[in-house]
């Protein structure tokens, strides 16, 4: 089986001008940490939520009870 | 022999170890054997009334320092020093994301920083839903209308205590019981004015003298929009003993009455007699972040964690100040330290992974990701995680899944407007112009105060040779940003052009 040699060099050019145009390139957003909650918060939007569920709780009865 | 407990003791053990609903629930058949009556009844069912109150009360009880909701009406009309520090008075923070009103977003969100301060009555309204505000439009127009759920539902049995036929002069007279009926009706029926009146009439009782009705005026006051009224309460309170609480109202007050140097000024004076107290301290700090002093405030959170090495907010802030000042690593072990606390959820995960992945983590990274998936507990916290894994596969260069995940993101919250300009980005990898444009519109007006997505835009139409709509866009971006260099060559190099013409 022959032997495949590829050998890279680097190429460094010693002559001529090396620049790079500044080009503007478009921009992501910034990943995004996210905050966390403080325990009052959190205690909030669970009273909040277990209200919306009783409320709901409720009016399901009441519509039982008409039927 | 059977032995049986004391109900009333068992009613008061369950209310030690806060097994609230039973507690409640013997309380009222104690009372049901021995009705209470306001003027002559047995000592037994005073306690059982008394408890009841109490054990109500803790179900919906809700540190009254920490809250802090303003309508929608006092966020607009607000011309606070506060509210009116620009966000670019600090150079170089443009690298955080911000919050709708353009305020850039901290390691932590309390009822009063939920959503910043909207720029228009239009954004006032439209903006209630996103990440960092799970406040529903519907609250933020009157005060202070999620504090009464309790007070909200119909007991099937008609309420506990009715308001309007108790007789307020009788119970101010009874130091015994006032005070758990003024807790009752200021934090369960949610009836300030009732418990004003109660309260007015127990200090008048007891001659002036106790600082505590003060302290319970004053926060009547102060829900009432009277605020200098409450500072005077508030005061007289400190003049009788000094209380770290009393202060941390006060400065509240003082706040709201648009005096931040003054709030400091007291926080200050409290540490004079409470040395190195956290509160005062977190106060302190909070300021200092509002007036977006970040350095100074990272200082005192500092201070905070000599006093209290397990406070989750200084923790947080700090780690997330080191996140967005380039030290990942540092500010992966801030948030380290806050998992070896026991603090589990979404938010941490995800903070987690950003952090290992630009602290070049790599092993850690997914994995975090996956459990931050499976703790969110809304589409928009599932949203915000799939638009930071997005980031990472830009990261390794996975364009494919990128683009996947920004639609994910999408697919869970439809006005991500990060989520839409980095789609838009990678849309015009692919050649697809028309598409990248549209995108950048619907950034732009999902989120006006963000300066990537104008931006772009202007540096699309100018590729395509719209050079009047790339000029109004580049002028956007200035207001959002004005010291973003780019921005400021692409307008000089637009005006070179119009000259020309």
């Amino acid at each position: 089986m022959p032997e495949v040699k590829t050998v890279f060099r680097e190429v460094l050019p010693k002559k001529g001008q090396l620049s790079i145009e500044d080009v503007p390139t478009m921009i992501l957003c910034k990943p995004k940490l996210l905050p966390l909650k403080s325990v009052t918060l959190e205690k909030l939007e669970k009273m909040q939520m277990e209200a919306q569920e009783a409320v709901r709780q409720q009016e399901l009865a009441t519509k039982e009870q008409l039927q | 022999m059977e032995v049986t407990i004391d109900p009333l003791f068992l009613a008061w053990s369950y209310f030690r170890r806060r097994k609230l609903q039973q507690c409640a629930d013997i309380c009222t058949k104690i009372l049901q054997d021995n009705p209470y009556d306001q003027d002559c009844s047995l000592p037994i069912s005073e306690a059982a009334w008394s408890l009841k109150t109490r054990a109500l009360t803790e179900m919906v009880y809700i540190d009254e320092v920490e809250v802090d909701q303003e309508g929608i009406a006092e966020m607009m009309l607000d011309e606070s020093s506060i509210a009116q520090v620009t966000p670019w008075n600090k150079p170089g923070w443009r690298t955080q994301p911000v919050t709708q009103s353009g305020r850039p977003i901290t390691g932590f969100v309390r009822p009063s920083t939920q959503s910043g301060r909207p720029g228009t009555m239009e954004q006032a309204i439209k903006t209630p839903r996103t990440a960092s505000t799970a406040r529903p439009v519907t609250s933020a127009s009157g005060r202070f209308i999620r504090l009464g759920t309790a007070s909200m539902l119909t007991n099937p049995d008609g309420p506990f205590i009715n308001l309007s036929r108790l007789n307020l002069a009788k119970y101010s007279q009874k130091p015994n019981l006032s005070r758990t009926l003024f807790e009752y009706i200021f934090h369960h029926e949610n009836d300030v004015k009732n418990a004003l009146d109660l309260a007015a009439q127990a200090t008048e009782h007891a001659q002036f003298k106790d600082w505590w009705w003060k302290v319970q005026l004053g926060k009547c006051y102060y829900r009432l929009g009277l605020y200098r009224e409450a500072e005077k309460q508030f005061r007289s309170a400190l003049n009788h003993q000094e209380i770290v609480d009393t202060y941390l109202y006060l400065a509240k007050v003082y706040q709201r009455l648009d005096q931040p140097i003054t709030a400091l000024n007291l926080f200050k004076q409290g540490l004079d007699h409470f040395p190195g107290e956290v509160t005062l301290l977190t106060g302190i700090a909070r300021i200092h972040e509002e007036m977006n002093n970040i350095s100074s405030a990272t200082e005192y959170y500092r201070d905070v964690l000599k006093q209290d090495n397990t406070h989750v907010e200084a923790i947080a802030c700090i780690g997330s100040n080191h996140f967005y000042t380039d030290q990942p690593e540092i500010a992966l072990r801030f948030y380290r330290r806050l998992l070896q606390m026991g603090v589990y959820n979404c938010q941490l995960y995800n903070n987690l992974g950003l952090c290992c992945f630009y602290a070049q983590q790599y092993d850690m990274t997914l994995s975090s990701f996956e459990r931050a998936l499976a703790l969110s507990t809304s589409d928009e916290e599932q949203a915000d995680v799939w638009y930071n894994i997005g980031h990472v596969a830009v990261g390794i260069a996975d364009l494919t899944l990128a683009y996947q995940c920004f639609k994910l993101a999408l697919a869970f919250n439809n006005d991500h407007a990060e989520a839409y300009n980095n789609l838009a980005v990678l849309e015009l990898r692919k050649g697809r112009v028309e598409q990248s444009k549209a995108f950048l519109q619907t950034a732009a007006s999902l989120a006006s105060h963000m300066y990537e997505p104008h931006f772009n835009l202007s540096i699309l139409s100018e590729k395509i040779g719209d050079l009047q709509s790339s000029y109004t866009a580049a002028q956007k971006a200035e207001d959002a940003f004005p010291e973003h260099v780019d921005t400021q060559q692409l307008l000089k190099q637009l005006r070179v052009h119009f000259a020309a013409i």
